[in-house]
């Protein structure tokens, strides 16, 4: 007997159906990009127990994804310097658009949907000029072009939307580089890196920057909790044996706040925080260094660790109310019921806001 | 033949037991040390010859920068202490530079006529892109700067080239002065454990491979479509594949140290650097033809197939995590 999922994907083939949900594509409340162990790329929904309820082919190696809020659709991006991204059916696995980046951009690999779900916004690198873009996309018009403005700095990485479903911000990482000299960093003798806050028009509202002496710490992954806190995760471009902290709070118009980072937790990570999440109540953050194995929680209000645990190759973490969810290269999905896939997790694990 | 090499690569490391860790003083006193002894020396040498003849087409001042820059080369893959501390590395080597900050900030001095460069504190303020030895570049071989105001353009060579003297003998006073006794001794803030340091010297490795695939040779070859052999590195002194070959040499010499003496690995390393050198194409000017282009192509493939075998294998039997996501993250 055909379940409510295949029913619904069949009657969206006729064109008959009412418009799908995230329900009909299995009721997912993640997004995970992956390598089977069969070298095919696949886009992967899990449910709340860590279970695949979709998994979808893809042509080639992705990196993060966006969830459209209210359609049971993903946009997964290309690694960069990737120059197309894939508007994916997520119930059909129908590829609905491909959107590629204008001539003279290259996409970073991330995307937020505005709160409405009508426009989608990419970070882009507008290379010659050594300036970063944020691409608009119309997603009620098949994913057109709809614009594009600066990021407020170089190097856009990580987008969010904050709660109020229009003001974005963005993880300017301050690293330059050009498509042609792959992923040479071109300036970080005078590299800075900020936190930008800007209307669905472009419109700067505010800007954090790295303190003179972090300049060299990149503002890669962004979080964002119901409040409009913004938790940001770093990545560190100067020594290893360096310490810098590499996570934060900010608030639009606030000062930036960085935990004193204790010095053996920033070796531990290599300098290096992959992904980042805040739990539903605001009050703990999740980062994550794969370079060093490492899960983190902190106390999202003293900077103090709640719990460390050393995972090879762990990248990817979201936040499931009050709980973690991580990924890793080896296939598992920890801080539920443990699986472990035969699929090499990709970067990031993303949570669908639409999918409950 | 790539496949066949990778395929040799893989299968040996692959069947090799457990390698030992690497022996940090004798990479210290062999490797690193010597490169850097080197460089200091040559850049004093070279510092000599500007302030003894400033004139650029001077033949003796021309040799002199050719052997400091040889130098430079050898030690390019070993960023990290002492040649990223006051960033001295990028002080002496400020490439690639895609929106050509150095012969432009060069012009604005010289059209200003900026007395900064008459003192070496002054000048050392200035804008990096106008120190090191791409800079000194442009004043010695690029006719725009050869035909300029000469008494301008001498203060400027040897404020350029003083300047990398200094570079070169701070980077070397700190290893000698402490920075080799962290990485040999170990348990120290800087390199508390064994894979720490270690840690540090195959990263430079792979660092080393990826500049020389992405910039050395990414820069030159651009697209099908726009090719680049302008942005190639160092073609007005027509350095650009010397230095593709001095970098797989000193690369090659690391990994070994690594690897413990991993004949296989060398033998890979060796294949490449033929390839290389079987270019003949000093300044990659063969990127704008098809029939050279795939030679540079392919040696570029080469080189990333190396650095993906040493990444997960090497990086294995050192008992350094790599990983799907450890390796290239983003």
């Amino acid at each position: 007997m055909p379940n409510r999922r295949d029913f619904v994907a069949g009657l969206l083939a006729t064109g008959l159906a009412p418009r799908a949900s995230w329900a009909d594509a299995g009721a997912p409340v993640l997004l995970a990009a992956g390598k089977r162990n069969d070298a095919n790329f696949v886009l992967c929904g899990l449910n709340a127990s860590g279970d695949i309820v979709f998994e979808q082919p893809l042509p080639g190696r992705g990196h993060a994804a966006a969830a459209h809020p209210k359609r049971p659709e993903a946009v997964v991006f290309a690694r960069r310097p990737g120059r197309f991204a894939l508007v994916m059916d997520c119930v059909t696995g129908a590829v609905l658009a491909r959107i590629d980046s204008p001539q003279g951009r290259h996409f970073y690999g991330h995307g937020t949907f505005s709160g409405d779900g009508r426009w989608l916004f990419t970070t882009e690198n507008d290379y010659d000029a050594a300036r970063g873009c944020v691409g608009v996309w119309d997603a009620g018009l098949g994913y057109r072009r709809a614009g594009e403005f600066a990021s407020g700095g170089v190097g856009p990485h990580d987008i969010r939307t904050l709660p109020d479903g229009e003001t974005l911000v963005v993880a300017n990482g301050g690293i330059e580089t050009h498509p042609e000299t792959g992923r040479t960093k071109l300036n970080l003798p005078d590299m800075r890196s900020n936190l930008s806050y800007l209307t669905p028009d472009g419109t700067v509202l505010a800007q954090a920057e790295m303190d003179a002496v972090w300049h060299r710490n990149s503002i890669r992954h962004l979080a964002v909790a119901r409040d409009g806190r913004v938790a940001f995760a770093t990545q560190w471009q100067g020594e290893i044996s360096d310490t810098p902290p590499l996570w934060g709070l900010h608030r639009m118009g606030g000062v930036r706040r960085l935990p004193n980072p204790r010095t053996d937790l920033s070796r531990d990570m290599v300098g290096y925080a992959g992904s980042i999440a805040i739990s539903a109540d605001g009050t703990r953050v999740a980062i994550t260094s794969p370079k060093g194995g490492q899960m983190h929680e902190y106390d999202a209000g003293q900077g103090t660790l709640l719990q460390r645990t050393h995972v090879p190759d762990v990248c990817g973490v979201a936040a499931l109310g009050d709980r973690f969810i991580w990924t890793t290269g080896g296939g598992q999905v920890l801080g539920t019921n443990l699986r472990t896939y035969p699929i090499q997790w990709d970067n990031h694990l993303i949570a669908i806001t639409g999918g409950i | 033949m790539r496949a066949l090499g990778l395929a040799l690569i893989l299968c040996v490391l692959g069947n090799t037991a457990w390698a030992d860790t690497p022996d940090l003083g004798g990479i210290v006193d062999h490797h690193i040390l010597p490169g850097y002894r080197a460089l200091a020396e040559d850049a004093a040498a070279l510092d000599d010859a500007a302030q003894a003849d400033c004139a650029p087409n001077n033949e003796a001042l021309r040799a002199a920068y050719g052997q400091a820059f040889d130098a430079w080369i050898a030690v390019s893959h070993l960023r990290f202490g002492p040649s990223e501390k006051l960033d001295r590395a990028f002080a002496l080597a400020f490439w690639p530079d895609p929106r050509s900050k150095t012969p432009k900030t060069l012009l604005a001095l010289l059209a200003a006529q900026d007395p900064v460069v008459a003192k070496i504190q002054t000048f050392r303020d200035v804008s990096i892109a106008v120190r090191g030895f791409y800079a000194l570049e442009f004043l010695l071989y690029d006719t725009q700067f050869v035909e300029a105001d000469e008494v301008y353009t001498c203060a400027l060579i040897r404020a350029i080239a003083a300047d990398i003297a200094l570079n070169a003998t701070g980077i070397l006073a700190d290893w000698e002065g402490g920075y080799a006794d962290l990485l040999r001794l170990l348990e120290n803030d800087i390199y508390r454990t064994e894979e720490e340091a270690t840690r540090q010297l195959f990263t430079a490795l792979l660092a080393g491979l990826e500049f020389t695939s992405d910039a050395r040779l990414g820069r030159p070859l651009g697209s099908f479509e726009r090719p680049r052999p302008k942005r190639a590195e160092a073609w007005r002194s027509g350095r650009s594949l010397r230095h593709v070959v001095m970098s797989l040499h000193a690369t090659r010499a690391l990994a070994y140290d690594l690897s413990r003496g991993d004949t296989a690995l060398d033998a890979a390393f060796t294949s490449v650097i033929a390839d290389a050198e079987a270019l003949e194409d000093p300044i990659f000017a063969g990127v704008s033809d098809p029939a050279s282009r795939f030679r540079v192509e392919a040696l570029k493939a080469r080189i990333d197939d190396l650095r993906n075998a040493l990444a997960e294998d090497l990086g294995l039997r050192l008992g350094i995590v790599a990983g799907f996501n450890s390796l290239d993250g983003d």
